[in-house]
């Protein structure tokens, strides 16, 4: 009962706050059954916690207790404001979110009749049901889902099972197919939605499918074809999806390489931006000479003309991955001797100071303005556009995104397996016993730093062929905050968590367009909530989820040091 | 031969320490004798400096206060400081509305005063529902845990804000008592300016009397040296880590409001750069040091006011310079100046 009303407490909290944010104005009609689900999880998620020794009825009446409290609640808070703005109060200049048009979204009702105060407790009544349901939701699903204890539901597997996982993302693609043969490119928008979201689903899907293969020619076999079903892609999406899988991709290449500095050397590195952006200004000198008044001046000066660019996509590439990983030793011989949290302190002022330096540095970077119409990448000195009428430009950097990934994910998997990886392995375990096992602490960070920077490099002048135009606000803070939030959501350490978080976190707010505004907010929710419930991320490395799980249940061989393995395993202990 | 390969490294970091001191000497003086400023504008200068040294300070002993007892950079704390300036934009709104503002100097000295007291409340129930919520559950994590966590925090507080307050940044408007300001010849001291500095001295040294003199003080103290062996002494190690959030969060709501004052607008995101700036000179201090957290603010502050004009470069680059203090302390004397010789482990 206690624990009923406090959870019922906490979700009139949650409830306030989906309010004053203005979400039921987005969802419209919709409002009612969508907070009802969202407030059901919840709930879900909280009695399946603190439930575990419950009875039946006791969960049930929990449930309903917790439905309706956060119902009243909820219904006297909205009778309040919506008594406010029939009185003609004016909230909008402190809660700017709480109109006539959010209360009618959550009344259900059209927003003339709160402006006019003609609201009927009819209409109040059915949104305390719809909680009051949630609430009772929320227990059934928990009785549901513990129908047999956990171990006992992960031992008596559904016979199968395993082949569906494995197959069901070729099932999704070939439904996408079959979706996709009656005119490619002549969906309207809704659809074009429903199709790009089919695609990032059935992309995940095979992720899992990878994860669930057996090692050897199983997985080999799986990933060739999922692989090949990927190559497809390019030439059956059309120009808007493919622009949003290419954005996907080149954050996988990000990911991979920040996977390389945080995930494997366990270097909090939140400046990673200004490796992409060294990258992409590189690719843009070169390839938009004219942009840049220094470099067109320069360069008329040698009798150069500047209107053409002076490398192609090809041959820019060697020098924007030497750029960036001169830039990721740069930065990494200062901070050699620091430690976790300073290092991310100092590595977020080092991507500020880039950013600054290219707004500032008018007569270079042509500051805010901007590097304009930077060549795009050919094939041979062809677009290949001309050669098939079936990728768009779009496509082609989707292309070649996927296969920038595929060269970055291999050389991460050599690398992992490879001695540098032990040894940067050994160095985010324990600094001191890795430099007294022989291990060159500097080399070996400064390489992590270089390596990293490199393949940031690498996605960075990708983005800049993709963007066709780049500005400094491209490249703020928050390029290093979703390739940190993908690689920790996805599973730090681990190429599919890697894949699956640029997936699940650039791609989806893509395809969610209307709620668009709530998507940092939504990022930043979900990197705390990760980090109470499941630091390793949801396809993590088994070494990452080994680690961060030994407190829970040490392993046989380990429970004399098991009072204190959670202390310090990213980077050293602490005092 | 690690013990050559550590020289190595540092005798690397020291020679680029004495290429960095000397290209600095170089400009200033270069720079110095070219421009010839006035004695006035350096004064001035100097002034604004102490000014932003005394916000920077307040906020700046909340992270140092939270190292000293959890080892970790309570990143959203510059969020913390700008909720309170969101909550005492409200307060003077409400005082504005009750015609507080235009009464009579006590009345508007009282109203001034339940405006800062309204925005440091706002700042402790951020900064204690910050704590409960997204800092304790994971007290026993490695590290970095933590550290997103409080990333993920920051940006939860500017973007809701953001979202419930809406985008047009909040006005303060000074009234009339403090809006002028002190003249002496070309010397200009604004008398918010005088407030904020006077009032930041005071706050710090309650805060000092709190830790040194109390028994709150020496639990935390206590708790700050070894959490376990405090808690097999009776000290509740729970409360003390609210106390120290509350603590914090209070002066730094109190640095909001002024701020808020000063600078006459709140953002969503006005509390991003100044908690950068204020970690920076808690680092320059010696974190987990409390007076080094106010020397290392008021130092910051004035490198930061005299910087690009004595290096001769535009004011846009005194953020940049700020940072380039804080990786060149980072390097040097991660202690800080007046720091402890720390652990390597703690560092």
């Amino acid at each position: 009962m206690k624990k009923g009303l406090n959870t019922g407490l906490t979700a009139f909290a949650v409830l306030t706050y989906l309010i004053l944010i203005g979400l039921p104005t987005r969802l419209e009609g919709a409002a009612q059954p969508v907070l009802a689900l969202l407030l059901a999880l919840f709930f879900f998620a909280v009695l399946r916690s603190q439930g575990k020794e419950m009875g039946r009825g006791e969960l049930l009446q929990s449930g309903l207790v917790a439905g309706l409290v956060a119902g009243l609640l909820v219904v006297a808070e909205i009778g309040f404001f919506v008594g406010l703005l029939a009185d003609g109060v004016k909230i909008q200049p402190v809660f700017d979110k709480v109109v006539p048009l959010n209360m009618a979204a959550l009344l259900n009702v059209r927003a003339g009749a709160i402006i006019n105060g003609e609201t009927s407790l009819l209409a109040y009544a059915i949104l305390t049901a719809y909680l009051t349901g949630a609430g009772l939701l929320g227990g059934l699903l928990v009785l549901f889902t513990r129908s047999g204890t956990a171990s006992t539901v992960r031992s008596t597997r559904i016979p199968g099972g395993r082949w569906l996982v494995i197959l069901l993302p070729f099932l999704l693609f070939a439904f996408i197919y079959y979706l996709g043969l009656d005119g490619v490119k002549t969906f309207g928008n809704d659809k074009n939605i429903v199709r790009l979201l089919l695609v990032l689903v059935a992309t995940g899907a095979g992720l899992f499918a990878l994860a669930a293969a057996k090692e050897g020619v199983e997985k080999l076999a799986i990933g060739g074809l999922l692989a090949g079903v990927l190559l497809f892609l390019p030439f059956v999406l059309n120009q808007f999806q493919n622009s949003v899988m290419s954005i996907v991709f080149i954050f996988v290449m990000m990911g991979l390489g920040l996977n390389i500095v945080v995930g494997y050397a366990g270097l909090l590195d939140l400046g990673y931006v200004a490796f992409f952006a060294i990258g992409a200004y590189v690719y843009a000198f070169v390839a938009a000479p004219f942009s840049s008044p220094y470099i067109s001046s320069l360069l008329t000066g040698m009798g150069i003309s500047p209107d053409s660019p002076l490398l192609g996509y090809w041959s820019a590439i060697p020098l924007a991955m030497i750029t960036a990983a001169i830039g990721g030793v740069l930065l990494g011989i200062p901070v050699l001797r620091l430690r976790g949290d300073y290092l991310a302190i100092v590595t977020l002022g080092f991507g500020e100071i880039i950013r600054l330096f290219m707004l500032n540095l008018g007569d270079l970077t042509n500051g805010p303005r901007g590097l304009l119409q930077i060549a795009q990448p050919t094939l041979f000195g062809v677009a290949p556009s001309a050669l098939t009428s079936h990728l768009d430009a779009q496509g082609w950097i989707f292309l070649l995104a996927i296969f920038g990934s595929a060269v970055v994910a291999f050389v991460a998997i050599r690398l992992n397996d490879s001695r540098l990886g032990r040894a940067w392995v050994a160095m985010r375990e324990d600094e001191d016993v890795a430099q007294a096992t022989g291990i060159h602490l500097v080399q070996t960070k400064l390489l992590a730093f270089a390596i990293g920077a490199t393949f940031a490099g690498l996605a960075g002048q990708l983005y800049a062929a993709r963007q066709i135009n780049i500005f400094p606000e491209n490249f703020s803070l928050f390029v290093s905050i979703d390739a940190l939030a993908l690689i920790i959501v996805g599973g730090m350490g681990s190429i599919p968590g890697v894949v699956l978080g640029a997936l699940a976190l650039k791609g989806l707010p893509e395809v969610l367009r209307g709620v668009d505004e709530y998507r940092i907010v939504a990022f930043a929710t979900l990197l705390i909530v990760m980090m109470i419930v499941r630091p390793e991320g949801i396809l993590p490395s088994a070494r990452r989820r080994r680690e961060l799980h030994s407190a829970e249940a040490p392993p046989p061989d380990e429970s004399d040091v098991s009072d204190k393995p959670t202390d310090g395993q990213l980077e050293g202990g602490r005092a | 031969m690690p013990m050559q390969k550590q020289s190595l490294s540092k005798s690397l970091t020291l020679l680029f320490g004495i290429v960095v001191g000397l290209l600095v000497i170089w400009r200033v003086v270069t720079v110095g004798m070219a421009e010839g400023y006035p004695a006035s504008f350096w004064i001035s200068q100097g002034i604004n400096g102490l000014v932003l040294g005394g916000v920077y300070a307040l906020v700046a002993l909340g992270y140092t206060l939270v190292y000293g007892i959890l080892f970790m950079i309570n990143f959203a704390h510059g969020e913390v400081m700008m909720l309170g300036g969101i909550t005492g934009f409200f307060a003077l709104q409400f005082a504005a509305a009750q015609g507080w503002m235009e009464g009579s100097t006590a009345v508007v000295v009282a109203a001034l005063l339940f405006i800062l007291v309204a925005g440091m409340l706002g700042s402790v129930v951020t900064g204690v529902a910050l704590e409960r919520l997204a800092y304790r559950p994971l007290r026993r994590a490695p590290r970095l845990v933590p550290l997103i966590s409080a990333i993920g925090a920051s940006l939860f507080l500017q973007y809701s804000v953001l979202l419930i307050f809406g985008v047009s940044p909040h006005s303060y408007r000074k009234p009339d008592l403090i809006s002028g300001g002190i003249r002496t010849g070309d010397v200009f001291i604004p008398y918010t300016g005088l407030i904020i500095f006077v009032a930041s001295i005071l706050l710090m040294l309650g805060l000092y009397l709190i830790v040194q003199r109390t028994k709150l003080g020496r639990a935390m103290r206590a708790v700050a040296e070894d959490k376990d062996t405090a808690s097999l002494m009776g000290v509740n190690v729970d409360a003390v880590i609210v106390a120290t959030f509350v603590l914090g969060s209070a002066l730094a709501g109190a640095a909001g409001v002024m701020l808020g004052f000063h600078n006459t607008v709140v953002k969503f995101n006005s509390g991003f750069i100044p908690g950068l700036k204020a970690f920076t000179a808690a680092v320059l201090g010696g974190i987990g040091n409390i007076p080094g957290a106010m020397f290392g603010a008021l130092i910051l502050g004035m490198i930061e006011a005299l910087g690009p004009s004595a290096l001769g470069i535009p004011t846009e680059y005194k953020d940049i310079i700020a940072f380039s203090v804080l990786v060149l302390i980072l390097i040097f004397r991660p202690s800080g100046i007046f720091g402890e010789i720390l652990s390597e482990k703690k560092a």
